[in-house]
């Protein structure tokens, strides 16, 4: 492309000198507007000090461990269920499917707190299929660990579950015929020809399914509640320092950017996979 | 290796019945999209299945309504090839052959992929992506692996239309080449009529849902069974015309005021005095002659002009009109003898319609 720039009669539409500046002017809003609230966090961590013992204290250790191993969980799960449901989606035809789209992207536009209440209506002790469990069994979804999975589980799948299904809807169908021709079965065929050709958009799926349960706050207040150690998440425990817990304003600060720091590795790590993955066929 | 085929096939609103046979040949199912011929295929390699009827493959019933049969695709052993060739983006070329290999057996699959390979001369690509090919060598890549299954019926669907015409003549021979090398039994689609007519042994001409006429390609193409077959198969000269009488075993026949004497019926009674008929000749039968033919036997002759003449390189194709009774002609003439017979200084010429290449075809009312 580069050398119709030496041909002017051939050169696409150019900015002019007012454009430019417009753009220019523009960028600089946009980008003050963007990374100055970063610079703003790094900034009074450094000028706090103490980053370390706030950063090591039981109360972050705890909420940090919480937050990965549950949004880990969260995400193995919505692989797990959703990448067979997102393929059967994809492959099949049936009055109502787009209702059925439409319900799968519903909790995507849904604010998480109305997620919550939703969850406390139906798992709560006193919801639908709560109750009945509560006095058959004596178990109750509130205050556990379990609630926290559930509440990420609501809010972030269908984060997967797109990302998957569009995954699998880009694999011509043809494909997969050509292998069934060819004595593949179906187990065969969806395990040596579609899945390789879906994964990276199942990886992008689980990346921003995990993401979005790393930053889980409302539906997780309302349904798990806030207990340290059980159900206090990062989102949580910053939430809980801004009201005054042990940790203060300065450990809201230094949460904040230990999830900045998670959020930044797995960005890296995933562009950095992603790459590869399109470099190889 | 044989192929049977009769059944009907419903895809939403739309029906296909077709009722096929090839045997050691090739069979190109030929007419416009959306005319059955894909989902015909799909239905003999067991993508699809019919409503009701029956699929044999070298006399074993793959698919029958009535006895309730019914093998998937993994075990009807055909090959099947697409327009878009489907290949396997992943995995190298050699991985896309050996896909479909049995395990075991005999050789190495390394050494059957190598003669592949060989065979549709792609030596030195095993270890290739197929996206890192050429458009031809990829479909190559796509015929070997439906053959790397040892599959005696190929099932071909446009494969070669995405290619450039300078692309698609070579492959086309290549199947002729691996067909009399390995004895194949072939369906073909196409939508082309020159490639139908190149690669055909048998044709079946598709039209609406429904095969208008499966026959040997000569016979198709010189005895169209109908007015619409005529026309799909490119004849381009068709006149409505009434038998003024038989003389001889040979319907004699009235267009538009002009007598033709035509051919005695291959086959059947042919027409009776009286009826109405269409007549059709291929405008590459017309023969043109400066005045009167020196040959004084010559019968159905008409003086005519030339309107319109159309240059297209190999061929030349002109319009007549005739100067008195008869039917206005369409006249295909190769770029050598027209301009030896200097077409182009001469505006009046006698044409000569020969009994041999006029076909009659009993007219039909729309929904017979």
């Amino acid at each position: 492309m580069s050398w119709n720039r030496h041909v002017p009669g051939l050169s696409g539409p150019r900015l002019d000198r007012t454009a430019k500046t417009t753009v220019a002017f523009l960028a600089i809003v946009v980008a003050l507007f963007f990374v100055l609230p970063f610079v703003g966090l790094a900034q009074r961590a450094v000028e706090n000090g103490g980053f370390w013992d706030l950063a090591t204290h039981r109360q972050t250790r705890e909420a940090l461990w919480l937050s990965l191993w549950t949004s880990t969980t969260t995400a193995t799960l919505a692989a797990v269920f959703g990448t067979p449901l997102a393929y059967a989606l994809s492959r099949s035809r049936f009055p109502g499917k787009v209702v059925v789209d439409g319900l799968v992207d519903l909790p995507i536009v849904l604010p998480p707190t109305v997620a919550g209440v939703a969850l406390l209506t139906a798992f709560g002790r006193r919801g639908l299929l709560g109750e009945p469990i509560d006095s058959l069994t004596g178990y109750t979804f509130g205050f556990s660990t379990t609630a926290v999975i559930m509440a990420q589980m609501l809010v972030s799948a269908p984060f997967f579950f797109r990302a998957a299904r569009s995954g699998f809807d880009a694999i011509d169908p043809q494909i997969e015929r050509v292998a069934y021709t060819l004595g593949a079965s179906r187990t065969r065929t969806f395990l040596r020809i579609t899945l390789p050709q879906a994964w990276p958009a199942l990886l992008a799926g689980i990346v921003l399914c995990w993401a979005r349960s790393m930053g889980e706050l409302g539906a997780t207040l309302i349904f798990a509640g806030n207990l340290e150690g059980k159900t206090q998440t990062m989102p949580l425990a910053i939430i809980e320092a801004f009201s005054g817990s042990a940790l203060g304003l300065d450990g809201a600060i230094v949460l904040s950017l230990i999830l900045l720091g998670v959020a930044l590795a797995v960005l890296t790590l995933f562009r950095a996979v992603a790459a590869r993955g399109l470099r190889q066929p | 290796m044989s192929l049977e085929f009769d059944a009907t096939l419903t895809l939403g609103a739309f029906t296909c019945e077709a009722s096929l046979k090839a045997n050691d040949e090739i069979l190109v199912l030929f007419g416009h999209s959306g005319a059955g011929k894909s989902v015909t295929l799909q239905a003999i390699a067991g993508l699809m299945q019919p409503v009701r009827g029956r699929i044999d493959i070298n006399g074993q019933a793959v698919f029958d309504s009535a006895r309730g049969v019914n093998v998937p695709p993994q075990g009807r052993a055909v090959g099947y090839v697409v327009q878009d060739l489907a290949l396997f983006p992943q995995m190298s070329v050699g991985q896309n052959i050996a896909f479909g290999m049995p395990r075991g057996a005999g050789q190495s699959r390394r050494q059957r992929v190598e003669r592949l390979l060989a065979a549709l001369q792609l030596e030195g690509y095993g270890d290739r992506r197929p996206g890192s090919l050429s458009g031809g060598q990829q479909q190559r890549v796509a015929l070997a692996r439906a053959l790397a299954r040892d599959a005696s019926l190929l099932l071909l669907d446009e494969p070669f239309s995405a290619l450039d015409e300078s692309l698609r003549a070579g492959l086309r021979r290549e199947l002729l080449r691996l067909r009399a090398e390995r004895g194949l039994t072939i369906v073909f689609v196409t939508h082309d009529l020159r490639e139908a007519h190149l690669l055909a042994d048998r044709l079946a001409v598709f039209d609406a849902g429904r095969v208008l006429q499966c026959d040997a390609r000569e016979s198709v193409f010189r005895h169209p069974a109908s007015r619409r077959v005529a026309e799909l198969t490119g004849v381009a000269n068709i006149f409505e015309g009434t038998v003024r009488g038989i003389d001889s075993g040979a319907p004699v026949v009235d267009v538009r005021g002009l007598t033709l004497r035509c051919a005695p019926p291959a086959m059947g009674t042919g027409p009776r005095p009286g009826e109405a008929v269409d007549i059709c000749i291929r405008a590459e039968r017309v023969v043109l002659h400066r005045g009167e033919p020196r040959d004084h036997t010559a019968v159905n002759l008409l003086e005519a002009a030339i309107v319109e003449d159309l240059a297209y390189g190999a061929t030349h194709t002109l319009r007549l009109t005739p100067t008195g009774a008869g039917p206005a002609l369409e006249v295909e003439l190769a770029a050598r003898p027209y301009e030896v017979m200097g077409v182009a200084g001469r505006q009046t010429w006698t044409v000569e319609l020969p009994p041999a290449d006029l076909h009659v075809m009993a007219r039909r009312t729309p929904g017979d």
